[in-house]
């Protein structure tokens, strides 16, 4: 049994204008995949494809006016969807971690960051204080801080924008929990950094045996990090498998796209193969929702796509897909 | 700024005096606030023991008698030295004021985090009551509850504090609802913070900061209130010296010519709220982060 599972989400935004007419806008609209102990997922898309959307749904974070209108999020064998607020507590930061994208802002200002770490622990179990401060010195050291000790001892302002990155994934990793949501975890930082944490982060997800769901735009990321990959646009996973399988023998006139905008695959003799807009979350089109800018576009797609088999493991929601793949 | 954080480890000491040069440095009103503020607080400390004189002792033989060697500020109506008063009444103008706006903290700051945080109809109810209580003229609403509850210290105090509890309510709740969706409190409550720790742990240390400044802006009002109840009738009655029963009891005796019952108490009075208004005024200053850099 796969340790989460996500089944058809609909994530909205249900708000009012000043004519006071309720506008929905439906940010997430089916979202499913499961994800197995110790598998590392990717999920990616463009800006407002729902991918950190999804991570808020599956930690509960949404606040109004988005919420929930249907589907399930299970993790253990656990409904998440409906669980009380003590119980979900008892999970966050405990079993199920998440790494947010702006590291300086997500640290509290006025407390040191060894306190800081400290108090995960002490949120979830019994701790005497100063072994629990071991423990954060331990972690801070495994998350590649040098000078734990005095580093401990620092206020967040004190930190780059790295080490404030490299904190958060102390704090999110100290309980070590068993799924470890990462959303744009590198974010802002420069490419050394980047890939240095990535590798931390990568090593330490193996050595403790957690799954994690890393939430990025960077499809490099994805093929050197993860186990499999799901493409988002528009609030669906509209191709989804083995990473290599995804990236070899793409499905999806959508993931195409994406791989062709990748700036070492780009040329200017293809054109831009990515372009155009997100689609309108208030009004989509009631089929596929990439009509709009895909090239192979027909009537049919104006129905809902089904989701094709492309190979084992590997799906890709489009009337094409299978047609695509041979052609 | 002076502060070097990572490379040199000064001690304790070192640092609260930096601290304080580099605050000083950073708002010269505060400084004159604080000043002022100390002066008056070693008086209301040390002043009365000092001046050995009893300031409700009637000196039968001296009724209104004007500034002298004798009796350096005069003395009132009842034979009672001014200078006496005015000293011994530090002790009721801080012993009201700083309690009063303890009390405002004690209300407001919890009201004010709970309604930021939760938002939607309960914060919408308690606003409109803050709004009902900032709106009431405050003397007026003072002079009922003082004279319904009767003019002890304490109940002063209580309705000086609940009165600007509202304001305190406004602070905390603007900081609070600009912290509420930002990814400070996002990430605690992805640690698994119930919301009482996100509140008390998170939320207040970081939420308080906008009240400080407040704090002395409000015991100067403080100040001015209680002196005002007072100089009404309904504060602290005479003959306990307090400045603004002093006030009153001076200011029948202004056209007679005997001014000095009035004039001390009165430029105690306002010498105290200008310290506290300079203190505050320099307290914005410094915490205001668009003014941090021009005002260093």
């Amino acid at each position: 049994m796969s340790l989460l599972q996500v089944d058809n989400l609909h994530t909205h935004f249900v708000t009012r204008d000043r004519d006071n007419q309720v506008r929905t806008a439906t940010a997430l609209n089916g979202v499913s995949f499961a994800l197995a102990d110790g598998e590392v997922l990717g999920l990616v898309g463009e800006t407002g494809a729902g991918k950190s959307l999804t991570a808020t749904s599956i930690m509960g974070l949404l606040r109004p006016p988005a919420r929930i209108v249907e589907g399930r999020i299970s993790f253990g064998g656990r409904t998440l969807t409906d669980m009380p607020p003590d119980e979900l507590n008892a999970l966050r930061g405990n079993e199920i971690a998440i790494v947010v994208q702006s590291p300086k802002t997500s640290l509290d200002p006025l407390m040191r960051i060894g306190d800081q770490i400290v108090r995960v622990i002490q949120a979830h179990r019994r701790m005497e204080r100063t072994e629990a401060y071991q423990r954060a010195l331990k972690m801070l050291a495994a998350v590649g801080i040098p000078d734990p000790e005095r580093r401990a001892q620092a206020l967040p302002h004190e930190l780059s924008g790295g080490m404030a990155q490299r904190v958060l994934i102390a704090m999110a990793l100290i309980n070590e929990p068993r799924l470890l949501v990462a959303d744009e975890p590198t974010t802002g930082l420069d490419v050394t950094v980047q890939a240095q944490i990535l590798d931390m982060l990568r090593r330490l997800v193996s050595e403790m045996g957690m799954a994690s769901l890393v939430i990025t735009h960077d499809l490099g990321i994805v093929a050197h990090y993860c186990d499999r990959v799901a493409v988002m646009f528009a609030g669906r996973i509209v191709e989804i498998g083995p990473t290599a399988a995804v990236f070899g023998n793409p499905a999806h006139p959508y993931t195409r796209a994406l791989i062709g905008s990748a700036p070492e695959n780009f040329s200017l003799a293809a054109g831009r193969p990515g372009r155009g807009e997100p689609p309108n979350l208030y009004a989509l089109p009631p089929g596929c929702h990439y009509v709009d800018r895909c090239p192979l576009a027909d009537s049919r797609c104006a129905q809902m796509p089904p989701l094709v088999s492309v190979s084992a493991g590997h799906e890709a929601l489009c009337h094409k897909a299978t047609v695509t793949t041979h052609g | 700024m002076t502060m070097v954080v990572t490379s040199a480890t000064p001690s304790r000491v070192e640092r609260i005096v930096n601290r304080v040069i580099g605050v000083s440095r950073r708002s010269v009103v505060a400084s004159i606030g604080v000043v002022i503020l100390s002066a008056f607080a070693l008086i209301a400390i040390f002043g009365p023991a000092l001046v050995g004189v009893d300031p409700v002792h009637p000196y039968l033989d001296a009724i209104l008698a004007p500034p002298s060697g004798r009796f350096w500020f005069g003395t009132d109506g009842n034979g009672m030295d001014v200078f006496s008063r005015v000293i011994y009444g530090t002790r009721f103008a801080f012993g009201i004021a700083l309690p009063a706006v303890a009390v405002s903290l004690l209300i407001g700051v919890p009201i004010g985090l709970v309604c930021g945080y939760i938002g939607g109809t309960i914060d919408e109810i308690t606003m409109r009551v803050m709004d009902a209580v900032r709106i009431f003229p405050t003397i007026i609403l003072a002079l009922a509850v003082v004279a319904a509850a009767g003019p002890s210290l304490i109940n002063v105090v209580l309705v000086i504090g609940i009165l600007d509890a509202p304001v305190f309510v406004r602070v905390v709740r603007a900081e609070v609802l600009a912290l509420r969706s930002s990814t400070l409190v996002e990430s605690a409550v992805a640690a698994g913070n119930p919301t009482w720790r996100i509140l008390f742990v998170h939320l207040l240390p970081n939420a308080i900061q906008g009240a400080t400044a407040q704090v002395a802006v409000r015991a100067a009002w403080a100040v001015r209130i209680s002196a005002t109840l007072a100089f009404l009738g309904v504060g602290i009655q005479p003959p306990t010296p307090e400045w603004g029963a002093m006030i009153r009891q001076g200011a029948e005796l202004m056209s007679g010519g005997q001014w000095w019952v009035a004039v001390f108490p009165g430029c105690a009075l306002i010498l105290l709220v200008f310290g506290f208004n300079l203190l505050g005024d320099g307290l914005q200053d410094i915490l205001d982060p668009r003014r941090k850099v021009s005002a260093r």
